[in-house]
């Protein structure tokens, strides 16, 4: 008798996992797919680890040469990792030598605990890259809205690693999470102008990616001047690459409006009206 | 020359005996699972991230390195804390430590016998897992750092034996061997987590606080330096079985070397002197 009441509770209980089940993934919103088990698992806590395996990919490109939270740091900073895949001038990246954190010892026991971790300022180089991978896959994983997370992965990628394929892959990940971020699809855009040299499919997508921020701009979101930039310059680019001189001058006028170096810019685009204006033969 | 005679032969048992002890320590680790334990579970860990893929490249590694390097760092403390802290409590239980301590074996030469015991276990167990790991590095990256892994292993080491010494103190100390086990998990975890930056707090914080602080930062054993794991991981010392220039500077290794062993002496001396005073009745 008590072996067909066992078999009995265990049927209803499956039943019963049948009927709940859609009900709780729709209360909890774990069929979306931006968050997924680990959102179940972990809740909001992801968040935090998120930031710190970005954290951990940044250590990963000093290689071990890294604030802990008992050092201080200049306020304003931002990663060397985010500087460099932000595709920054050579003169903002050269910064290897800059003060350390760590700053002058402070006792003997400071002074001769510094042999035992790294103290030298260096970057990941030659392929090494690679090492920081993880950590901004993971950062992605368990934070999909992280964007700096997906620009820095595909800047790595894209150049240092020769891997323009699985930019775009983990990019179009992010997409996916993230519809409307310019900052990927700048970096989508980046990478068919440099590494597959489709000028066309790229300006297509840059142009998009100026749609985004001004979209955010006109909604009042206050979006990254210096990214406008960054897009509008790779505009001018893919119309140099297309050979669209008139488009090329409407564009660059567009870049001189908010550009924060205008006299290179201005002398482009004197020559560019002097090439247009020549007679066609 | 007689007195020499004598001395020399009332020194030669003392020895054997520690020796005797800590030959028993050591059978008793490799007859507990602990170890092995540790030891697949070290294996399994880092052989499943290790068959994660990234961005199909194959020659990441360092992340894999790191994993290895804390598990080990972690199994190494549970392995030195574990086997320590039930070394005394164990042999007053079964009450082994009547007829050990009747025989002509000193207490001090006692808690010298466990404690070369238990660090040679330590030994025998980072040998086992680090081999594991040096394997594991080379088939990935194809070189070996001799020099820094020795340095590393050796510093390893050295930081366990403080650690055993004072667990072996906490043991004499404490009631029971849980509550001993547990303390000294937080005091060495919170000493290699923020050992090292407590001159930092100090200065931030004003007046008697902040030179009680100070007070501490010089007290405490900063086992923080023996934790050289950023050099492996970050090849610091370079590659392949050469000579490098980037390992840890040889004197400041010795140096090390000299500061825990003093600690260690310190500790097992504070042990023999409280374990002097203990009463021992059945």
């Amino acid at each position: 008798m008590i072996k067909w009441v066992v078999i009995f509770l265990f049927v209803c209980c499956m039943a019963l996992a049948t009927v709940l089940d859609p009900e709780f993934r729709r209360l909890h919103n774990r069929d979306n797919s931006s968050g997924g088990a680990l959102a179940a698992l972990m809740g909001d806590s992801r968040l935090l680890f998120a930031h710190e395996f970005f954290a951990m990919a940044d250590a990963y490109f000093h290689s071990g040469f890294y604030p802990t939270i008992f050092d201080r740091q200049k306020p304003g900073t931002e990663s060397d990792l985010k500087e460099e895949s932000h595709d920054k001038s050579e003169d903002a990246k050269d910064h290897e030598e800059e003060t350390s954190f760590l700053g002058a010892p402070k006792d003997w026991i400071d002074r001769f605990g510094r042999h035992f971790y790294p103290t030298v300022h260096t970057h990941l180089h030659g392929g090494d890259e690679r090492e920081m991978l993880p950590w901004l896959q993971l950062s992605a994983d368990l934070d999909p809205q992280a964007i700096d997370a997906y620009v820095t992965a595909s800047y790595w990628l894209r150049t240092s690693l020769n891997k323009p394929g699985e930019a775009e892959h983990f990019l179009r990940q992010g997409q996916l999470a993230n519809p409307d971020s310019f900052e990927i699809q700048l970096e989508l855009g980046r990478i068919y102008l440099n590494n597959y040299s489709n000028a066309f499919v790229a300006r297509n997508i840059l142009l998009q990616a100026r749609q985004k921020w001004r979209k955010q701009d006109a909604a009042g979101a206050k979006p990254d001047p210096h990214t406008y930039e960054a897009i509008l310059g790779e505009i001018v680019r893919a119309d140099r690459a297309l050979g669209n001189l008139k488009q090329q001058l409407a564009d660059m006028e567009e870049l001189l409006k908010v550009a924060h170096i205008k006299e290179n810019l201005q002398r482009q685009i004197a020559e560019l009206k002097a090439k247009l204006a020549e007679p066609t033969p | 020359m007689s007195s020499s005679t004598s001395w020399v032969t009332s020194r030669n048992p003392d020895a054997n005996n520690i020796f005797a002890i800590a030959g028993v320590v050591v059978k008793e680790m490799y007859r507990r699972k602990d170890f092995y334990v540790l030891l697949v579970l070290i294996v399994l860990i880092t052989l499943m991230l290790g068959s994660v893929s990234f961005f199909d490249d194959d020659r990441i590694v360092r992340y894999l390195k790191d994993a290895c390097l804390l598990l080990i760092w972690l199994s190494s403390l549970v392995i030195a804390i574990t086997t320590a802290a039930r070394q005394i409590p164990a042999e007053r239980e079964s009450r082994t430590i009547y007829p050990l301590l009747a025989k002509p074996v000193g207490r001090g030469e006692f808690v010298a016998g466990k404690f070369l015991g238990c660090w040679v276990a330590c030994g025998i167990a980072l040998v086992g897992f680090y081999f594991f790991f040096g394997i594991m590095s080379a088939s990935r990256e194809h070189t070996l750092p001799f020099l820094v892994y020795f340095q590393a292993i050796w510093l390893h080491w050295m930081c366990l034996g403080i650690v055993v010494a004072l667990v072996l103190l906490g043991s004499v100390v404490f009631a029971a061997p849980s509550s001993n086990a547990t303390i000294c998990f937080i005091v060495v975890l919170g000493i290699m987590f923020a050992g090292g930056h407590l001159n930092t707090l100090a200065l931030q914080m004003r007046g008697f606080r902040g030179e009680v602080v100070y007070a501490l930062y010089y007290a405490i054993p900063h086992l923080e330096w023996y934790d050289v794991r950023d050099f492996i991981i970050h090849n610091w010392g370079g590659s392949g079985l050469r000579l490098v220039t980037h390992n840890i500077d040889w004197l400041v290794w010795v140096g090390a070397s000299i500061y825990a062993a003093l600690y260690t002496g310190m500790l097992l001396g504070c042990t023999w002197l409280v374990f002097q005073r203990r009463t021992m009745t059945l």
